[in-house]
Formats: C-alpha cells, structure tokens, sequence
C-alpha cells in the first residue's frame, strides 16, 4: 500500500485539515536521529482520524528525560511515547568492539544495560502512563564471530537477543507498554534497504526511507488497536479471492484450488483467513454468483480450508456490492468503518470505495494470487493488543446471532422471543481474569457507550483497587451460547451519591434488555451502599447517539446539560426501575 | 526536472512553489535545516529513482546545485 511517495506523503499532510482531527501526542526519546520518520506518522495518523503532533527529545538525552524528567518532553498531554535505542550509541564496546571484551566484560555490559532499560521505564512511567512503544535491539546482519557467532551462547546475537528478552519481560511486568520488534520490520525488507550507511555517518540516522514506512506501519498497528480502530470483519469476494477461475462458469471441478500451484495459493490465503478467525475476526462473504454454487463449493469441495461454519454470513446474489456489505454491518451489528473488505474486480473494488467510503478495500489482482497472503498478513487492520479467551470464541458468537436472528424471524412478539432465549447475566466485580476483556471493551466500544472514555488495563486496574470507584462487568449467556463479558460498568463513589462514570455494552447485545438489567444493578448497589441518588453522565459522541436518552427513559431527571454532555440523576428514594422479567436464574455478585 | 525539483521541495519545507525561486537556498528558505535537508535527499531520491553518495548529499546546498547533481547522477532534463 506504499503507492504514495515521500513528497506526496508530505503533500497529503500540509494539504491536510488538521484541525477537524483530535490530536495525538506522540513523545520521542531516542539516542539516534529519527525526524525523517515524522511525515509518516503523521500520514498514518491521518489516515486513523488523528492530528499526531510530535515531540522529540534530544539527541541521546533518554536517561536525562525518563529519570531526569528533564525538558518537559513527558506530560500530562503525551498520549504516545516512543523509545528508541540504538546499541551504537549505548555501548560502542557491545555494538562494535565486542571481539576485543571478555565474558565478563559482557556480562558487566548486560548488566549495565539491563539496569539503564530499568531506569528509563521506570522513569517515564513516573512522569506518564501515556502508551508506550518501545523499539527493541536491532540484530546485527554480520554478528562480530562471523559464523561461530551463531553457534555459541557467548556471541554477539545471543547477548543482543537476552537483552530483547529482558526488555520483553519488564515491559511485560508494566501495563499499556508493548514492545517493537524491529528485527521484524528488518526481516520484511532486508536489512540493506532498512539502514542507510550515508546518514548514519552524517547525521546518526540509521533508517533508510524504506525503514521509515515500515516502522511507522508497525508503530500505528499498535496505536490503531490502543485507539479501537482496528477492524472486526473480513468481506470476501469468491471467484479469484478463494479460488481461481468462475464457478458459474469453470464449475465445481474446474476452480483452482488444491495442494499444487495454482490453487494453493488460495488455500494459503485461506489459511491465512481462517488464522484471523481463530482470533477473532468475523468472516463474510459477498460474492456475485449463484448461490447454489458457492454453497456447494463451501460443503463439498475437499480442499476448501474455509467451512460454512466459519462464515457468518453469505451475501451470495447479484445485488450490487455496496448494498450487500450495509445488510452485513447490519445483520452483524458492526459498524461500516470496521469491515475490510476483499476482491480481484476494480470494479468492484472501486464501487465499494465510492458508495461506502467507511469500509476498507483492498483490491486483490487474480494475476498476484501467489501475494494474497502477503498482502492480508501486511495489512495490519486486525491487530489487537491481547488475544482474549472471548476473541476466540466471536465467531461462533457472531454465528450464533444469525441463528438468533431465525428464530427472531418466527417469534410474533418480542419479550416471547427474548423469554424463548432464555437469557441469563452474570455481575459482578472486575477480577484479574476479567480486566483485560475490561480494558478492551472501554477502548473499542463506540455505539452502546454513554461517556465514551477510554481506559488502559492499568486504569482499570486502579479504578477496581481503589475504595473511591468500583468496576463491574455482565457476561451473557443463552441458549445458542456463550457471550462472555458483554458490558462494563464503572461507578465513582461521593459524599452521597454514586456517579456513573462509564456505562458501556457490547453492540452485539444491545436492544434486548441487558442493559435494563444492568443498570438496575448499578442503581441497586447504589441503595445497598446508602446512597441518596445515583448519577449518569450521556456524552455525545459521534457513534453513541442511541444512548442519548437511555438515562432519561429509566427515569432519571435531568440535572445539567453543558454542549454535549448532560448530566442526569435518579433520586433512589423512588422505585427503581423493573430488571425485564425474561431473564431467569441471574447470577449477581455484589 | 526543474519543476519536479521544486514541487519536491516545496512539499518537503512546506511552502508555496513560489516561493522555492531559481536562487532558493537555506539562506532563503527558512526551514530548509540540515534535519529538514534529510527529508529532502529522501524525497529527491525517490521522486527520481536515483541514489547520491555520501559527498553529494553534502553538496547540494541550493537549487541549482541540485539540478546539477541530479544531472551528475543521471537524471536527463
């Protein structure tokens, strides 16, 4: 997707309008020269709906800023820091004379660099607990032994590769801090097009222009999952995106697909899919055929990778595209901006682009087949900060809800439909096992939410620890399965009354009384803690206008109203409101 | 090439194409730093599908040592 040059990556920012977007603060420390990097994320930041303002440390002034916390590059308003440390400049001796050291000057080395990586991580999160990427140790391409190198535990790659790993374990110890693979964006485009010898003796910076885009990408794979704007749903096309040649017209025996070449390319590409189902991401198809045929593909052919059970949904007619991809968001209850959308036809391709301009396209050329894995791995859009139990099970979840939606079809009125789920809920109060699945759903929950704010685990972390907040979360189950943890609810305790601070639901589950449920138990907690009234604040977002009145239609009064955000309560000396009576055997933990 | 050049820079150190005059230099471009200056090389490398040495990233200190190098390298007008 590099198809814009670094003038025109430049152009597109200063042609930009920035000031629609909400900034994003991107804090540097680094003992290199990394500035030509900035038109890139930028660019990225951009294309996610941010106006990335970026602050660079001095040159080689990590230490003085992450424990000095010297020139305000850390503040209250950095919500990205970046660290990046290149051995050359940390320890000449380990990046460039390490022939000449002893074992255990080696060792003394380590240990000096262990202690310093301790430092600043510890520094920075005394000034922040802004996210926090963190490039590990590029490899050397010729280590100092040469071959032998590689083959003993005291070379130069294998005491590069424990310092990797000790970064990877303190960073593990801390919450909202990831770490870069830089070996990786190396191994992707070869080490010689990643470094530029020229500026790293001009000007002590390393990356060549290749590097820059490939870094930035990654960087922004992070912060597209932080910000919850990574996507949910795959849209495949059939013909040349499964397999090769037409069914309608090559039939069920003449498409491409099998062990050998051509096929297999495509059944490598639906490995690849079937990969992202196993963490989460939900498939559907759209394809302009007979149905009839692709059904017969799906369950018959042996060499499909992808079942009919792993697809949510088919849209398999001659309808036009744009149309088809709506119905699924639809059905599904996801937002357009969170579907990726795949075909071989520009057409097609172009349609999409043009009539549903929130759903990304990629456009799959057949005479590249041998690239489609490539091209889905690279993308990045599926990338999430933690893999949860609950991610692993969303497509059968999301399967689920088509059938709920059958049997919808055939109930006359809805509480008998809702009765006939027999739904059951599970509150209680965040633990360690749940504040993972927590912290995600206050990052990506945009529709059902009611304030919107986003927390990291540590928050969440804080808000259950402390006496002054209490986190909750319901988990849903029913007759076709298995929810998980469906919503999430934070209350702030006052002098009398407790706030509700974030009241949130998953899309998935929203309109069938959970929510009633849910907030009845807030209220009831409220009253069990003597509280006089309980408060809830509805601020408008973008996405959440179907929450606007949910305070005001559970009987809560108005009690002020500033632009955007109004402020409700709900005097507890009152009834509270009725928990819907179709929900049986509810498991309340409070 | 001359065009091309300008479009380049006036992208690189955000400022009209007008601006980036026959006799542009640091001395007349006020963002034209020598960190600014690598985003330029950058940018000039890859707009032309070529690649200076070391010595002449140093040189091309204004626009019209630019278009020379980039003749030097290669680029036809």
């Amino acid at each position: 997707m590099a198809t814009l040059s670094y003038s025109e990556v430049q152009e597109f920012v200063n042609n930009s309008h920035l000031e629609q977007y909400p900034k994003l603060n991107i804090s540097i420390l680094r003992n290199i020269v990394v500035e030509t990097i900035e038109p890139y994320w930028r660019y990225f930041a951009i294309k996610m709906g941010f106006n990335a303002q970026v602050k660079f440390g001095e040159y080689d002034n990590v230490f003085q800023e992450a424990v000095g916390g010297m020139g305000n590059v850390l503040n209250k308003d950095t919500d990205v820091v970046m660290v990046f440390l290149k051995m050359d400049t940390i320890s000449y001796d380990l990046a460039n004379n390490y022939t000449a050291l002893s074992v255990e000057q080696v060792h003394l080395e380590v240990k000096r660099i262990k202690e310093y990586i301790a430092a600043v991580l510890a520094g920075i999160r005394r000034q922040t607990d802004a996210f926090l990427l963190w490039h590990c140790f590029d490899l050397p391409t010729y280590p100092a032994y040469g071959i032998w190198d590689s083959q003993t535990s005291d070379g130069q790659l294998e005491t590069l590769r424990e310092l990797n790993r000790f970064l990877l374990s303190i960073i593990g110890s801390h919450t909202n801090t990831y770490c870069v693979d830089l070996n990786l964006c190396i191994a992707r485009i070869g080490a010689n097009n990643f470094f530029d010898p020229r500026y790293w003796h001009i000007g002590r910076a390393p990356f060549a222009s290749a590097a820059l885009y490939e870094i930035a990408s990654e960087n922004f794979k992070f912060i597209r999952a932080r910000k919850g704007k990574n996507k949910k749903c795959i849209v495949l096309d059939c013909d040349n995106i499964l397999w090769g040649g037409i069914v309608g017209e090559d039939g069920f025996a003449g498409v491409k697909l099998g062990k050998t070449y051509p096929g297999s390319a495509y059944c490598e590409f639906q490995q690849e899919v079937l990969n992202l189902y196993h963490r989460g991401v939900i498939i559907a198809i759209c394809s302009k055929n007979n149905e009839d045929d692709v059904m017969e593909i799906f369950r018959n052919h042996p060499d499909m990778v992808l079942k009919e059970k792993h697809i949510t949904n088919f849209k398999v007619n001659w309808q036009d595209k744009a149309t088809n991809i709506r119905q699924i968001a639809k059905d599904l209850n996801i937002g357009l901006d969170s579907m990726v959308f795949f075909d071989d036809s520009e057409f097609e391709a172009n349609l999409v682009r043009e009539i549903v301009p929130e759903v990304e396209v990629i456009h799959m050329p057949p005479q590249k087949a041998v690239e489609y894995r490539n091209m889905l791995a690279s993308c990045g859009f599926f990338d999430t900060l933690t893999i949860t139990a609950e991610d692993k099970k969303r497509g059968l979840m999301y399967k689920a809800e088509v059938a709920r939606k059958d049997l919808q079809k055939q109930s006359i009125d809805i509480q008998s439909y809702y009765k006939s789920l027999e739904m059951k809920l599970e509150i209680c109060y965040a633990d360690t096992f749940s504040i993972p699945r927590i912290a995600q759903l206050t990052q990506k929950t945009n529709q059902f939410n009611l304030t919107s704010v986003r927390y990291s685990e540590s928050d969440i972390n804080r808000l259950a620890d402390s006496d002054d907040s209490d986190v909750m979360y319901v988990k849903l189950e029913d007759r076709f399965g298995d929810y998980g943890i469906v919503g999430v609810a934070i209350l702030k305790h006052f002098a009398d009354f407790f706030e509700i601070d974030t009241f949130l639901l998953s899309c998935r589950v929203t309109g069938r009384g959970v929510e009633d449920a849910f907030l009845v138990e807030c209220m009831k907690l409220s009253g069990k803690r003597n509280k006089r009234a309980v408060r809830g604040r509805y601020i408008k977002s973008k996405k959440n206008q179907q929450v606007a009145d949910f305070y005001k239609a559970h009987g809560f009064e108005v009690l002020e109203v500033k632009s955007d955000d109004t402020l409700y309560q709900f005097d507890l000396s009152k009834p509270y409101p009725d928990c819907p009576w179709y929900f049986k055997d509810n498991n309340v933990r409070l | 090439m001359k065009e091309k050049v300008k479009k380049v820079m006036s992208n690189i150190f955000q400022v009209p194409i007008k601006d980036i005059t026959d006799d542009a230099s640091p001395d007349t471009i006020t963002g034209w730093d020598s960190l600014k200056h690598m985003n330029l090389v950058l940018a000039l490398e890859e707009e032309f599908g070529v690649q200076f040495s070391d010595a002449q990233i140093l040189e091309l200190l204004n626009f019209q040592l630019i278009l020379l190098t980039l003749k030097e390298v290669g680029v036809r007008e």
